[in-house]
């Protein structure tokens, strides 16, 4: 499906709070594209993504078990073409720097305002398509 | 974005936060150095400033972020000071918890307590860790917890939410099902040749909406956990403000109870707990004085009985001052002076539940809440159960909350007096009997029959439910059954079977008949009653 010259993103939504998964959700979905999984850890991020090969991850950074950053490496261990956009908070700089390294393409941050997020989920799509 | 339902979901999810947070503090007050426990409460508060920021409830963002702030340094440290940087903890979570309460009450967050906000900001003592940027350290924390050991516990299977409204009418229609099952099989039963098929068909049925309704039933069962688990913080803050020291264990909060019961129990709960720990146990010299522990004990236990669970709250305090309470009857004109002095132990500790005892010369600013113990027996009461205290002067006190496993859905014994027919609840029924009439005495208006070698009070259930006395037949049917720990003979003209059904509770009309205690729809469509045995006699 083409929406907005862009194909439809199958999209998997990490974060250990309901609130934000669903925010996520929202905003994703208002967008056309499509939320095929949610994830409220880090481990469940790793594996929900070897099941459902999305084409595009939201990861917070801050979750049990495995944080965002080291899901984020554990998917890059898998596919080093994966899609991952950091989920951060004001005042995680560093950890942002660090989930960047390594191999996170962009952030967005909270308080999520849906224009933006929207924004750094298209434009990291659509350098994924080049 | 729907506000609203934002607003809900975090009010929810907090609340569950908050649960999460309280029960690691309290594990860092027994190990400050539980890397896990900090990791949980840093994560907690970092989720709940995220949901805030997102609704725009600056104040709450701004003391769940000071919150998260300190907890990033108490990981860093990897061990927390465990008397008065646990204390300011402890405070910022009863002071978010007041916050999404206003939240939950008027929509709006109030200010943050800046003197708090200042408390979590200033990190001192013995243990605080060396000064660094804040920008190094969220990098920093996160790799020196990595190498810790995975102590959360396994993952719970996933969960749905569900509105408690929604289980209801779920469950209710189901109640319709069973109904319309019956219904279908009393017409079934009516023709003049039976049809093997559809009654066949119906057994299958009668199987599966056996299965529907078991299921359903287990929908509103919820884990004693989910009132239990505030209490030991519940019992720390009135410890700390009462100047006593306590542990409080929980056993058994894995039980499971019928929700709508559950939620009532949480009050007498909290209050035999908020008793325990200001009226029983001792400052700590006084109990090391005593040869006791300084830190005192109170074990909250739930245990099955029967079709009652046993919740018991035990404090290794004082125990009850019997005396005083006997005094206080006395005056306050409860037990008539002449008595007082006959009155056994039990009896007497027994007397704190009378109205106007419990509360009036102990009023304190903890547990004088205006709730009484008198008020936990009318609750208890309400529900069909009952409270029970033992104490031993400078042993302790248990106070034990006896509770009905009731369900919505009863097996019931059929009795039929006359043209009436009533159910009892058969987990109430002991055996059935059958009697020759002339073996039930007389004594006045008193009747006994001699059942196993005792002399059984033998009650009428026709003059009881203002039904006409049948002619006495050669033989009557005895219902063995306990009233109030005694037991009891019911004699009734016929026995006419058990059957499962569906209690709906009684039309207002008919409140105020205590011994009816619901209503079903038999299968031919007419009403009958639920009797209550403990309170026909």
């Amino acid at each position: 499906m083409k929406h907005w010259g862009l194909e439809m993103a199958r999209v998997l939504v990490a974060d250990d709070a309901s609130f934000m998964r669903q925010m996520i959700r929202e905003i994703v979905e208002a967008e056309g594209h499509e939320v095929v999984g949610e994830a409220s850890d880090g481990d469940e991020a790793v594996e929900e993504w070897k099941r459902l090969q999305p084409d595009v991850v939201t990861m917070d950074i801050v979750m049990p078990r495995r944080s965002g950053i080291d899901a984020v490496k554990g998917i890059m261990d898998i596919d080093s073409t994966a899609c991952v956009v950091m989920c951060s908070a004001l005042g995680q700089e560093t950890l942002v720097q660090e989930a960047l390294q390594a191999g996170a393409r962009d952030f967005i941050v909270k308080p999520f305002k849906p224009d933006s997020v929207i924004a750094t989920l298209n434009k990291v799509l659509e350098k994924k398509e080049d | 974005m729907d506000l609203a339902k934002y607003r809900a979901i975090f009010i929810e999810e907090s609340t569950e936060h908050f649960a999460e947070i309280s029960q690691a503090l309290l594990e860092l007050e027994k190990d400050p150095a539980r890397v896990d426990a900090i990791d949980v409460v840093f994560r907690m508060a970092h989720s709940i400033k995220g949901m805030a920021a997102s609704l725009g409830y600056d104040s709450i963002t701004e003391l769940a972020h000071k919150l998260e702030d300190r907890m990033q340094l108490v990981r860093e440290a990897g061990v927390v000071e465990p008397r008065e940087e646990l204390s300011v903890l402890f405070r910022g979570l009863t002071a978010l918890e007041a916050m999404v309460g206003a939240v939950r009450e008027t929509g709006e967050a109030p200010p943050a307590d800046p003197e708090l906000v200042s408390a979590l900001a200033a990190r001192s003592g013995p243990e605080a860790a060396p000064k660094k940027k804040r920008a190094e350290a969220p990098g920093a924390a996160r790799r020196s917890s990595a190498p810790a050991p995975r102590l959360e516990a396994p993952r719970p299977p996933p969960t749905v939410r569900v509105n408690t409204r929604t289980l209801d009418r779920f469950l209710s229609t189901v109640g319709e099902v069973i109904l319309n099952t019956s219904q279908v099989r009393t017409v079934s039963q009516s023709g003049v040749t039976q049809n093997t098929a559809l009654t066949e068909g119906l057994d299958r049925m009668d199987r599966v909406v056996g299965e529907l309704q078991r299921r359903a039933l287990e929908l509103r069962t919820t884990p004693l956990l989910r009132i239990l688990e505030p209490l030991p913080r519940a019992a720390r803050d009135v410890a700390e403000r009462a100047g006593v020291r306590v542990e409080v264990q929980l056993r058994g909060a894995e039980l499971e109870l019928d929700r709508s019961i559950l939620d009532r129990l949480s009050d007498p709960l909290v209050h035999l707990l908020r008793n325990a720990v200001d009226h029983g146990i001792e400052p700590p010299d006084a109990r090391i004085a005593a040869g006791k522990p300084a830190v005192g004990r109170i074990v909250i236990e739930a245990r099955r009985d029967k079709d009652t669970i046993r919740l018991s709250v035990s404090d290794d305090g004082s125990g009850i001052d019997l005396d005083g309470v006997r005094r206080r009857a006395q005056e306050s004109g409860v037990v008539h002076p002449d008595l007082a002095a006959d009155l056994t132990a039990e009896q007497i500790a027994a007397l704190v539940f009378e109205p106007g005892l419990s509360t009036a010369s102990e009023v304190s600013e903890i547990s004088g809440r205006g709730v009484g113990m008198d008020a936990v027996r009318s609750t208890l009461e309400s529900l069909g159960g009952a409270v029970e205290i033992a104490t031993e002067p400078g042993r302790g006190t248990t106070t034990t909350l006896v509770v009905p496993i009731t369900a919505a859905v009863q097996r019931v014994l059929l009795l039929g007096v006359g043209a009436e027919t009533v159910a009892i609840p058969i987990a109430k029924v002991e055996r059935i009997e059958e009697c020759p009439t002339e073996r039930i005495e007389r004594a006045g208006s008193d009747a006994f029959a001699l059942i196993d070698g005792d002399l059984v009070p033998v009650l009428d259930l026709a003059s009881h439910i203002a039904q006409p006395a049948a002619a006495p037949g050669r033989y009557t049917h005895l219902v063995l059954t306990e009233v109030r720990g005694e037991r009891v003979a019911l004699s009734t003209e016929r026995v006419a079977g058990q059957q499962q059904i569906y209690v709906k509770p009684l039309p207002e009309l008919l409140r105020g008949a205590r011994a009816l205690s619901g209503l079903t729809i038999l299968g031919d469509g007419r009403p009958m009653f639920l009797l209550d045995p403990n309170q026909i006699a």
